[in-house]
């Protein structure tokens, strides 16, 4: 409770979490509240106006649609992503980290493997193999499964550095057994911390969709932020200058990742009160 | 025999490691695009095959298939010839005999050929990409790195109103995808204000040679993809040194040199040059992050690198291409990442003497 | 001649929301050439923070509200930072930190930390007469010099690291040190060695007059020639290190000796007994006596009553209860 109020006393965190919070409900509600569709409504790249507020892609669709649709898309990516791979980050890095010897240099050294071989590069290789069946669920579990390594880097040094702590130390004189100490004793400690690195990932998880789809290896059944910039880079929209073919998709994630960034920073701030000032 | 050689010692070390590194990223890159139950060759004979008789289609494929290594081949030379079955069917390879040519293969620098453009090799195509997109790439870190850290070691001595101003800009800048920013760039000072070039490495009507007038259009089509990269990466730099700065701040040995007397620029080296350590290994581990970032800013701007290789191949299914590209990438990333290592050895005893900042293992 | 004077000296932080928190108020003592002060009292009583005023390093949070410091009859009030750094710091009232281990610049090799002290305070001095002087003075420390100055840190035992502070805190032989538990963190053994290396100094005339603050009161003792004990921010007694020790009049420090695992041989059965309560919080106005909450025998009277420093036979006590 005294974090929260510490953390509601931060600027920062109040700007983010009502920027992340706000684009989270428009994506709940927008769909209840606007009438959404994807058939053709009008004439190629119609300016924004005339009843469509940001106006109408390529295909002659509305804006606002394919960018509520776009939103959800990425959202739910960037969870589901996001999920995965704190989970298995926290796994390995609290294993690792509180268990040592053997096993822990051993899931060291595959997170350091894994850690210098870019995600970019194992995203695209596996993306351009899967011609077909590439649906946004299944891109999401793969920037999951490609992008623990960083969480894993990072639960592990807070890990290690609360097992010397005496409290730890005590109870597994006590004789607790290992889950318990790790479920009593250490996920609680390193909670916030977790929380954070998920923050990030889900960030992460957003970015690398976007430019997964931006290079053209996205979703195949579903509009996403990313797709809907690939569309405008592949259509010349761009150096045409039709702005609201970008404009609002850009927008939207800089404001989706500056929101989650912001809550992370303002977060670090008040777990970490050396930043405080 | 080493441990009177501590520096030796620790770069062999450091090298066996990213040895063992690099054979895991071939391996990753030669099965991952073999996930799909597609063959290549049915790909690219879809596309060329249109129009041809069975009899000449099959000869294509074959010729294709003993390209790319797919089927057994028996003597060599002019004496090359597909292994058959008994009713005449070439003998398939299985995957780990593909595997097993594919490393020998890339060890003596072949990477196949292009599907594409076909029978263009792939390491020709990458070598008239890479200086493009090193000239773009390694200024750019350079710079972003230094500029980025300066700026955040000043944002975490002085704070008050510099910090206020500077901090949510750099954070802002750093959310910034960094396609996104390229797009944005492009809009504005290419598209609006026509003050730069949106689009290339140099004009359509100059040819790429020693010339004044080559490297005056070069540069200026580099000016917008330099800056996309470049001011992201200083903000993302600034925030990490920021943190840092404001985190050794705090140590005792800064407070110590603050009770002696010390000269306040004196005390402010101290602190950059503690706090940079770790920005360095951070560099090490985003290397592969910003290079990936920068690579999609190519395609922005289709510059003529590396990138724009890899997008023409992702949208002609151009496997042996896109596999060519990915392993340079992985190469160069840890390449750098050596480097990296080797100097923070160094820059920063504390890693020789077994204490290990940041980098595990 | 008083060679150390501390007048009526109050310090506060200035929060960032406008509070002034009080950490220390009200110190008042003089020192002779020679002598050396043991200050004691439990963390967070204010030590560390006297130690930046009484070396008039006044960084913000941190400002004087009153009194005055005078070394030598100089005043260190109300001078330039830039004054401080350079002709006071280091050349008239030096620091010897506490935990060595992360005082010492973890990337710089010793001598180069040693010659940067020596750069910051004498002009147009060069590398060459630098690095003579310092191995002149480390060789007096008995270690082995020359491996000393040229390792790094990390590359240091625990009791070569103390040392190597001492010596750089001293290298401009100041007129008065002040030492900030300088043997916490350390083994028995090595704890020894560097109280030796301390009265080797005094003895060799390298400085004279110092300032030894600990929790440990038994080491105080041997070291020191008066004890003054710090309670929420003030002196609530100072005495000879005799009187304190073994005659504490003032209802803290007797609780305090109460609380500490004596190493005296005569007091080797009494068990420590905690002190019930916690300080006061300073950011708030104190009316009565600061330890009048904790006290065993306080008066209705203390809460409301403040307390002043008076002669109690020939020691200070700020309670008006003591004999």
């Amino acid at each position: 409770m005294k974090i929260l109020k510490n953390l509601l006393k931060s600027p920062m965190f109040i700007i983010g979490a009502g920027l992340f919070f706000g684009t989270l409900l428009i994506a709940l509600i927008g769909p209840i509240v606007y009438n959404m569709t994807m058939d053709r409504v009008g004439a190629q790249y119609a300016a924004p106006g005339g009843g469509y507020l940001l106006g109408l892609d390529d295909l002659g669709r509305d804006y606002v649609s394919l960018l509520l649709s776009g939103l959800r898309s990425s959202l739910y990516v960037g969870f589901l992503a996001g999920i995965i791979a704190t989970t298995i980050g926290t796994l390995i890095g609290i294993y690792g980290g509180f268990r040592g010897g053997l096993v822990d240099d051993l899931l060291n050294m595959m997170t350091n493997l894994f850690v210098v071989i870019p995600q970019l590069v194992i995203l695209i290789l596996i993306s351009a193999s899967l011609q077909e069946g590439r649906s946004l669920t299944l891109i999401g579990v793969i920037i999951g499964l490609t992008g623990w390594t960083w969480s894993a880097r990072a639960v592990r040094a807070q890990a290690s550095a609360l097992k010397s702590k005496d409290h730890i130390s005590l109870a597994k004189l006590n004789g607790d057994n290992t889950l318990r100490v790790l479920l009593v004793h250490i996920l609680p400690y390193i909670f916030s911390y977790v929380f954070m690195v998920f923050i990030i990932q889900v960030a992460s998880g957003i970015l690398s969709e976007s430019a997964i789809s931006m290079i053209g290896l996205g979703p195949l059944d579903t509009v996403s932020l990313g797709t809907i910039l690939n569309q405008a880079k592949n259509t010349g929209a761009l150096g045409d200058g039709v702005w609201w073919a970008f404009m609002p998709a850009t927008a939207t994630i800089t404001v989706i990742v500056f929101a989650l960034y912001l809550l992370n920073t303002s977060m670090d701030g008040v777990f970490n009160p050396r930043l405080r000032k | 025999m080493l441990k009177q050689y501590p520096t030796l010692r620790f770069i062999l070390m450091r090298g066996g490691w990213y040895f063992i590194t690099f054979l895991v990223a071939v391996t990753i890159n030669f099965y991952l695009p073999r996930l799909g139950k597609h063959n290549p060759v049915d790909i690219i004979m879809g596309k060329s095959g249109s129009g041809m008789s069975t009899e000449d289609a099959r000869i294509k494929e074959e010729m294709y298939l003993q390209e790319f290594g797919l089927v057994k081949v028996s003597g060599s030379g002019a004496t090359r010839e597909i292994v058959r079955d008994s009713e005449g069917k070439p003998v398939r390879t299985t995957g780990f005999e593909q595997f097993v040519t594919y490393i020998g293969m890339c060890l003596k620098g072949d990477l196949g050929t292009s599907f594409q453009k076909y029978p263009k090799k792939v390491v020709d195509v990458i070598k008239e990409a890479v200086p493009w997109t090193l000239a773009l790439q390694i200024p750019t870190i350079i710079c972003g790195w230094i500029v980025g850290n300066v700026l955040g070691a000043m944002a975490a001595y002085r704070r008050g109103i510099f910090d206020k101003v500077f901090f949510p800009f750099a954070l802002g800048l750093s959310a910034f995808p960094f396609f996104v920013f390229g797009m944005l760039l492009v809009y504005f000072f290419a598209v609006g204000f026509h003050w730069f070039p949106a689009m290339g490495g140099y004009a359509n009507n100059v040819i790429p040679s020693f010339s004044f007038e080559f490297f005056s259009s070069a540069a200026h089509h580099y000016v917008l993809p330099f800056f996309s990269i470049f001011l992201i990466l200083a903000g993302g730099q600034a925030i990490g040194m920021r943190s840092m700065g404001i985190y050794e701040l705090g140590t005792d040995y800064i407070k110590y040199a603050k009770w002696l007397g010390l000269k306040e620029s004196k005390v402010l080296a101290y602190l950059f040059r503690n706090a940079m350590l770790p920005q360095i290994t951070g560099l090490a581990l985003s290397l592969g992050v910003m290079i990936g970032g920068a690579l999609i800013t190519e395609m922005i701007f289709s510059y003529p690198g590396l990138g724009m290789a890899m997008l023409t191949a992702i949208q002609n299914n151009d496997y042996p291409m896109i596999q060519g590209v990915t392993l340079i990438i992985t190469t160069s990333v840890l390449i750098a990442n050596f480097t990296v290592d080797v100097l923070i050895g160094f820059l920063d005893p504390r890693v020789k003497a077994g204490l290990q900042i940041g980098k595990g293992n | 001649m008083a060679i150390f004077e501390v007048e009526k000296l109050g310090l506060h932080y200035l929060t960032r929301f406008g509070q002034k928190i009080h950490a220390v108020t009200d110190v008042s003592f003089s020192m002779d050439q020679g002598e050396i002060l043991g200050i004691a009292g439990e963390s967070g009583c204010g030590k560390s923070t006297l130690v930046n005023g009484l070396m008039g390093l006044f960084i913000p949070p941190l400002y004087p509200t009153c009194g005055d410091v005078r070394v030598d009859g100089e005043s260190l009030m109300n001078r330039t930072p830039e004054d401080v750094r350079q002709n006071v710091l280091s050349r008239k009232v030096s620091m010897i930190p506490q935990g060595a281990f992360n005082a010492l610049n973890p990337t710089r090799k010793v001598k180069d930390i040693a010659a940067d002290v020596m750069a910051a305070h004498m002009k147009g001095i060069d590398k060459k007469q630098i690095y003579e002087r310092l191995i002149e003075r480390f060789n007096l420390f008995g270690m082995d010099t020359k491996r000393v100055l040229n390792s790094h840190p990390i590359q240091l035992t625990a009791g070569e690291r103390q040392r190597s502070v001492i010596g750089i805190s001293t290298l401009l032989n100041p007129q008065m040190v002040i030492a900030d538990e300088p043997t916490s963190a350390l083994d028995v053994t090595t704890q020894k060695v560097v109280i030796k290396m301390i009265f080797d100094l005094l003895e060799k005339g390298i400085f004279s007059t110092m300032i030894f603050i600990t929790h440990e009161l038994p080491l105080l003792r041997h070291v020191a020639d008066n004890i003054a004990i710090m309670y929420a921010g003030e002196i609530v007694e100072k005495g000879t290190a005799e009187q304190v020790v073994f005659d504490p009049r003032h209802p803290y420090t007797k609780a305090l000796m109460g609380a500490m695992l004596s190493a005296e041989p005569g007091q080797k059965q009494r068990k420590p007994t905690a002190i019930e309560g916690a300080p006061p919080n300073l950011a708030k106005p104190i009316e009565g006596c600061r330890f009048a909450e904790r006290c065993p025998s306080a008066k209705p009277e203390c809460k409301q009553k403040k307390q002043e420093i008076r002669i109690v036979g020939d020691r200070q006590v700020r309670c008006d209860y003591a004999e």
